[in-house]
């Protein structure tokens, strides 16, 4: 078993250098999801029974862990864990999933995996319902945290915010190298959906006035021109189709996980085939995603991607 | 380590810890309030002001009847205000070398009588059904300077520590340290009572517990009846009238002549025992043939008449105050309409007759909403707590104030009967309320409301539908007022009309009694605030930049457009 895990982070490490080195590139990721772009699919979609099997799938498909994070690099990983639900009500992340995700990076070499979320019931029940952190309590060099104490955060610029100029955002995710958005499917009851792009709210100091003084899908999209996750790792085993984001509402197995690089692609993968409020939608049909498009930071054209279907 | 020194560590220590404990969730099967229950002018003053026998009270009635033995060793040994004031005093040691002349009981008796004026008063206000106890007892003044003034100083130093800390502590693993978020606190009038407290120090710059001394009336009461303990301070005949004792006794009880004490100032403390080079003194069973103790001087007839009768007269004159709460007339009485007490007190009157003002409940409760007021519930009402939904609302799932009152007068409900016990009902303030007056969408006081008491309705007018309080769902918790996204004041406000206050029975019997359906929304345990995570609006009037808004009669969830 241990000698099976230092293998493959053997064989990590040295793809990922090797990458590195080939690609030149010093800051990494930009440079090598270039260099990898014609080589893995736009999107992977997987479906299978078991949630972390479905996982580690997606990300293989899309070149492995070792594309993403370096040895000793610290990663953010970003769940739904904000309301005190059991896995099964479909308000937050599988905790297999997450699970899975941070031992990929613990397999790949990150110095240190925080897997975090500014709550919005009591963080005792969260963590405890949501049993994400049981799952990742054997995870090495792994923490989940709720963060709400505003010491935690830092203010940052929105340079392409149209309404957005400036944010307070959780100080460790902007000092990581890597950030992995690994929201659940949902639905939400002013956002539409709340996927890997309305996510990242949870990383944010003040989300009221995301609702109060903005408007709530410009600044999704403004938030996500900084806080553009490397890689979205989409549990969608289970899908909260409406009652959304907190739940009760109803809930519909999919056994899928969906990841890609591209988080508006992931986002309008997910829209395009879960059922929201009993109706089928089409990407496009949800504000922040089509605005996310429209200003260039991803792909809803899901017709003209790259999508890889896999069967577990 | 001198004997009471250890005995007032530990008093000291479990006074704190209990105090740390008097939090929400709160552990069952303690008594965060023993130490209040143990103030003799508590328990005597408050079953005088409510002329009721509070068995909740007796360890207090037990202190008074132990000094009958053990003399007020309560006071040198259990009482955290003396330890307090002993902590404080080395700083304050005046530079004058004390000798036996300036030290001795007769030198410095000049104001003892006034422990006993003031029990006077306070005994006789209650007597008049006024309580004053919180003006003089020692466990509620100390209890009020840890809960008001040195817990939020403690959790802002946390607070500023990790600020510092977090970074180290998470390269030493220490996450969950690293990550701690400490809940502040804000509390009215603490300025005041640390300032109160300030004076009490500083008066030991003259006299080493110059509160004890001469002003503690629960001290007084103790002195009436230890003027002659079963066990009390003996001197042999080895004295050699030396004096150090005479110097060293920190309350000045030690008559010039050195074998002769006043014990009812004597908190047996010990300090004469061990310091005496001969061993002459030692504390035990006293004999008939020593000489009489020195008396308590100068405690005239007239001064305890005068005291009496300003007692009496304080109780009149706050009872013919305005906004006095007993109705004299049949009528309800003026009082202050946002004067929220918290959910279970008893009735005004009874409350005011049984709060002692030690800021447990307020340091208790998790939201913040429980703070001191000035003069809002009168001058009778100084101090006593108040729901300030403004700050924070009365958190669902938590019945602590309850349990951690001294007197009861809060009482200790269940959970299922606090969210009964209706404190007051919202009202909206149409002239603020951003849907009534702006016509802009909002529906946050709904979205909060934990028993569905807000209801939108469509009006003419209006393009958004306006929210109304639906009285009989109303609890009066105060989460619309919280959270309502208006600056400044609130658009909707607690009032305490419809508040429903016993001092006895089931609140959930006069709930169906009344009419008032009260059925909360499930929420975790340990949850303080409902979450706010779907304000779907508050949002400023469309600016021309935002798309147009969706069509009127669209069937589209919110947040969808149309193909």
């Amino acid at each position: 078993m241990k000698n099976g895990h230092s293998r493959r982070e053997f064989l990590k490490t040295g793809l990922a250098t090797t990458a590195a080195m080939l690609t030149g590139s010093g800051t990494g990721i930009v440079g090598m999801s270039q260099a990898y772009a014609n080589q893995f699919p736009d999107l992977v979609v997987v479906h299978g029974r078991r949630p972390a099997e479905n996982a580690r799938a997606a990300v293989e498909a899309l070149g492995g862990m070792g594309r993403f994070v370096k040895p000793g690099n610290k990663v953010v990983i970003k769940p739904n864990m904000s309301f005190a639900r059991t896995p099964e009500q479909g308000s937050n992340t599988n905790p297999d999933v997450v699970a899975e995700v941070a031992r990929l990076c613990a397999d790949a070499g990150a110095s240190r995996i925080s897997v975090l979320d500014n709550v919005l019931q009591s963080p005792q029940d969260c963590l405890k319902l949501s049993k994400i952190p049981a799952g990742c309590q054997l995870v090495p060099r792994t923490t989940v945290q709720n963060i709400q104490a505003r010491r935690l955060f830092r203010e940052t610029t929105v340079p392409k915010g149209v309404e957005v100029k400036k944010m307070e955002v959780i100080a460790e995710v902007l000092d990581a190298d890597v950030l992995i958005a690994v929201p659940v499917g949902k639905s939400h009851s002013s956002a539409a959906v709340s996927l890997s792009m309305k996510g990242m709210m949870g990383l944010i100091y003040d989300r009221v006035s995301f609702h109060s003084r903005y408007n709530l899908h410009q600044a999704i999209v403004d938030m996500v021109t900084v806080l553009k996750p490397h890689l979205v790792v989409m549990d969608a085993t289970k899908i909260l189709s409406d009652g959304g984001p907190g739940g009760p509402g109803k809930v519909i197995p999919m056994d899928l996980v969906i990841a890609s690089t591209d988080m508006v692609a992931a986002d309008a993968q997910m829209v395009a085939l879960g059922e929201w409020y009993g109706k089928k939608f089409k990407p496009d049909q949800v504000r922040h995603i089509r605005l996310a498009a429209e200003q260039g930071l991803g792909r809803i054209d899901l017709e003209r991607l790259n999508v890889k279907s896999i069967n577990i | 380590m001198r004997f009471q020194r250890v005995t007032q560590g530990v008093s000291l220590a479990l006074f704190v810890g209990l105090l740390a404990l008097a939090a929400y969730p709160y552990p069952d099967g303690i008594a965060a309030d023993f130490f209040l229950r143990l103030d003799p002018l508590i328990a005597t003053g408050t079953m005088l002001a409510t002329g009721a026998f509070l068995v909740a009270l007796l360890p207090g009635l037990l202190v008074v009847a132990s000094v009958l033995i053990f003399g007020r060793a309560f006071c040198g040994h259990v009482c955290p205000m003396g330890t307090t004031l002993d902590i404080l005093q080395t700083p304050l040691n005046p530079g004058r070398k004390p000798t036996a002349e300036n030290s001795a009981f007769e030198a410095t008796s000049r104001y003892r009588r006034y422990k006993y004026l003031f029990l006077a008063v306070i005994l006789a206000s209650a007597v008049g059904g006024v309580s004053l106890v919180y003006l003089g007892s020692p466990l509620s003044l100390v209890t009020r300077l840890y809960a008001l003034v040195l817990y939020p100083i403690l959790v802002l130093l946390g607070e500023l520590g990790l600020r510092v800390g977090s970074g180290p502590l998470m390269q030493m693993g220490l996450d969950s340290l690293a990550y701690l978020q400490i809940p502040q606190k804000v509390f009215v009038t603490n300025v005041f009572v640390a300032s109160l407290f300030a004076v009490i120090v500083g008066l030991a710059w003259a006299q080493p517990r110059f509160w004890c001394r001469n002003l503690c009336p629960a001290g007084a009461l103790m002195g009436l009846f230890s003027r002659k303990p079963l066990i009390r301070r003996r001197v042999d005949e080895s004295c050699t009238e030396c004096g150090s004792c005479i110097r060293r006794c920190p309350m000045g009880a030690i008559s010039e002549e050195p074998s002769r004490t006043a014990h009812s100032e004597c908190v047996v403390c010990l300090r004469c025992a061990e310091v005496c080079p001969v061993s002459a003194i030692s504390f035990s069973r006293g004999q008939s043939a020593e000489a009489g103790p020195v008396q308590v001087p100068d405690l005239t007839r007239r001064g305890v008449v005068l005291a009496l009768g300003t007692g009496l007269l304080t109780a009149g004159l706050f009872r013919t105050s305005m906004g006095q709460p007993r109705p004299l007339t049949g009528e309800k009485p003026p009082v202050d309409a946002y004067l929220i007490r918290p959910p279970g007190a008893v009735p005004e009157p009874e409350f005011l007759a049984q709060c002692v003002r030690c800021g447990e409940c307020m340091k208790a409760c998790p939201t913040n909403t429980l703070q001191p007021t000035w003069l809002q519930g009168g001058w009778e009402g100084l101090f006593t707590p108040v729901l300030t939904p403004r700050v924070g609302a009365c958190a669902l799932n938590c019945n602590v104030c309850g349990k951690v009152c001294p007197t009861s007068a809060i009482r200790d409900l269940s959970v299922i009967e606090k969210q009964h016990a209706k404190t007051g009902t919202a009202n909206i303030i149409r002239s603020t309320c951003l849907v009534w007056e702006y016509d802009r969408k909002c529906l946050v006081c709904d979205e909060v409301c934990l028993y569905d008491a807000v209801s939108f309705q469509a009006v003419p007018d209006r393009r958004n539908a306006v929210p109304f309080v639906v009285e009989n769902r109303c609890t009066g918790c105060g989460w619309c007022e919280t959270k309502c996204p208006v600056q400044g004041s609130s658009a909707i406000r607690v009032t305490l009309h419809g508040e429903v206050r016993l001092a006895t029975g089931s609140y959930q019997e006069k709930a169906r009694e009344y009419g008032l359906v009260f059925k909360a929304r499930q929420t975790p345990y340990h949850q303080i605030a409902p979450e706010t995570f779907d304000i779907p609006g508050a949002a400023p009037a469309p600016r021309p930049s935002a798309e147009p808004a969706a069509p009127s009669g669209t069937d589209l969830p919110e947040g969808f457009i149309r193909e």
